[in-house]
């Protein structure tokens, strides 16, 4: 006891130390260590929160670059099929105008001919009957003086007869 | 000479307000005021103090979680409390002039500030904290059986071994206080008497060397404290069952 009383032992002052400390330990403990910690944690979660958040987006980005490119090539094969169903379409419908049109002019042709041929005939018809009028009035100019009247006329309706007759 | 009880400087009644006590209160308002600054402009975006506060409260809360697992969250606030007040008290003694100022008497100059720390009491009541504060975190982690059976044993072997836990439980308290108290008032004498012998230049060498122990000095204690609570509360069959593995 006397080493301590040598040592400035104090009872009273030993306690007040003892009760000083306990009471900076709470303080400290209450509010700085707490609050810190806390904020510390808040801190963390946030910088957590944010960087789930920032890969959640990344991942979400590749998800939408990914169905982009699926629907790009969707499109692209819908736009070739539509391209090549436009070309068959449109070489069909070539076709079928050609083939009408063909069908058109064999029948515009076709109709032209018998045009020509009726056109043809009746020609003839008038040519014959002109040319039976001409030969009438030739045969009667050159048997004039010949033969009398009435066998001139005999003669000239048997030759526009035979003219007939031949046609 | 410094004299190894720390002198009283006014009386209340029969209580003696010494030196020593005036520092712890220096120290006292010294963490208020750490307390308050650091308060007053807590955010989630952490200015300078704050970032240095958070830097050492985080760090030395990992630290605590590396040496003790499970329990950090109850070890951290004394060993950061312990660490923080021994070093305040370390370094108020080491602040240049302050063993100057004081009340001159018949015998020499009796200084208005002596170290908290170098006073047998502060560092007395500062192991006895540490030691029953141990074993209370002890006993309400692994429960008063597991935590008898350290001390208690009906194996005539483990009984003894008891024993030795009990007096080795009473030599830490010895050794942690005398060890602070033994350090920062060899720091005190040989300050005072480097100064005694040249005042200027000659004694800044011994002051950065003061700074160093009164660092090492402040991590020591409360290193072991976060150590034998680490120790304490660890169940005692857990521990015997590992180190039979």
């Amino acid at each position: 006891m006397e080493f301590l009383k040598s040592l400035g032992f104090d009872p009273i002052m030993l306690g007040a130390q003892i009760l000083n400390f306990l009471i900076i330990f709470y303080l400290l403990k209450r509010f700085l260590y707490k609050p810190v910690m806390d904020m510390v944690k808040k801190r963390e979660d946030k910088i957590t929160l944010g960087l789930k958040q920032a890969q959640e987006a990344q991942e979400l980005m590749e998800k939408t670059l990914v169905d982009e490119k699926k629907i790009l090539t969707k499109a692209q094969d819908e736009a070739k099929k539509i391209i090549e169903e436009t070309k068959e379409e449109s070489r069909q419908i070539a076709s079928n105008i050609q083939e009408e049109a063909k069908v058109q002019a064999e029948k515009m042709l076709t109709q032209m001919r018998t045009q020509l041929d009726q056109d043809t005939r009746q020609m003839e018809k008038a040519l014959m009957e002109k040319v039976s009028v001409l030969a009438a009035d030739m045969l009667t100019k050159s048997l004039q003086g010949m033969l009398t009247e009435s066998e001139q006329k005999e003669i000239v309706q048997k030759a526009v007869k035979q003219i007939k007759k031949v046609n | 000479m410094v004299s190894f009880a720390a002198e009283p400087i006014v009386y209340i009644g029969n209580f003696a307000i010494t030196n020593s006590f005036l520092d712890t209160f220096l120290v006292d308002a010294i963490i208020v005021g750490l307390i308050f600054s650091v308060r007053k402009k807590l955010s989630l975006i952490p200015g300078k103090l704050q970032t240095v506060t958070e830097s050492i409260i985080s760090e030395f809360y990992n630290i605590t979680e590396s040496v003790a697992g499970t329990n950090a969250a109850k070890i951290f606030p004394f060993f950061m409390t312990f660490f923080i007040f021994i070093l305040i008290a370390n370094w108020t003694g080491l602040i240049p002039g302050i063993s100057a100022i004081g009340i001159r008497e018949e015998h020499g100059l009796i200084p208005l500030l002596r170290p908290a720390t170098s006073d047998f009491n502060a560092t007395l009541g500062l192991a006895l904290v540490s030691v029953v504060a141990t074993h209370i975190l002890s006993i309400r982690t692994i429960g008063i059986f597991d935590y008898l059976s350290r001390y208690f044993s009906l194996n005539p072997i483990n009984l003894f071994i008891g024993f030795l836990e009990i007096i080795s439980e009473i030599t830490k308290m010895i050794s942690l206080s005398f060890r602070l108290f033994g350090n920062i008032f060899a720091g005190e004498i040989v300050l005072g008497t480097v100064s005694s012998m040249v005042a200027i230049l000659f004694p800044l060498p011994f002051l950065m060397l003061e700074v160093v122990v009164g660092l090492v000095q402040a991590l020591v204690f409360a290193m072991l404290t976060m150590a034998f609570m680490a120790i304490l509360m660890t169940s005692h069959k857990t521990h015997a069952k590992e180190v039979s593995h």
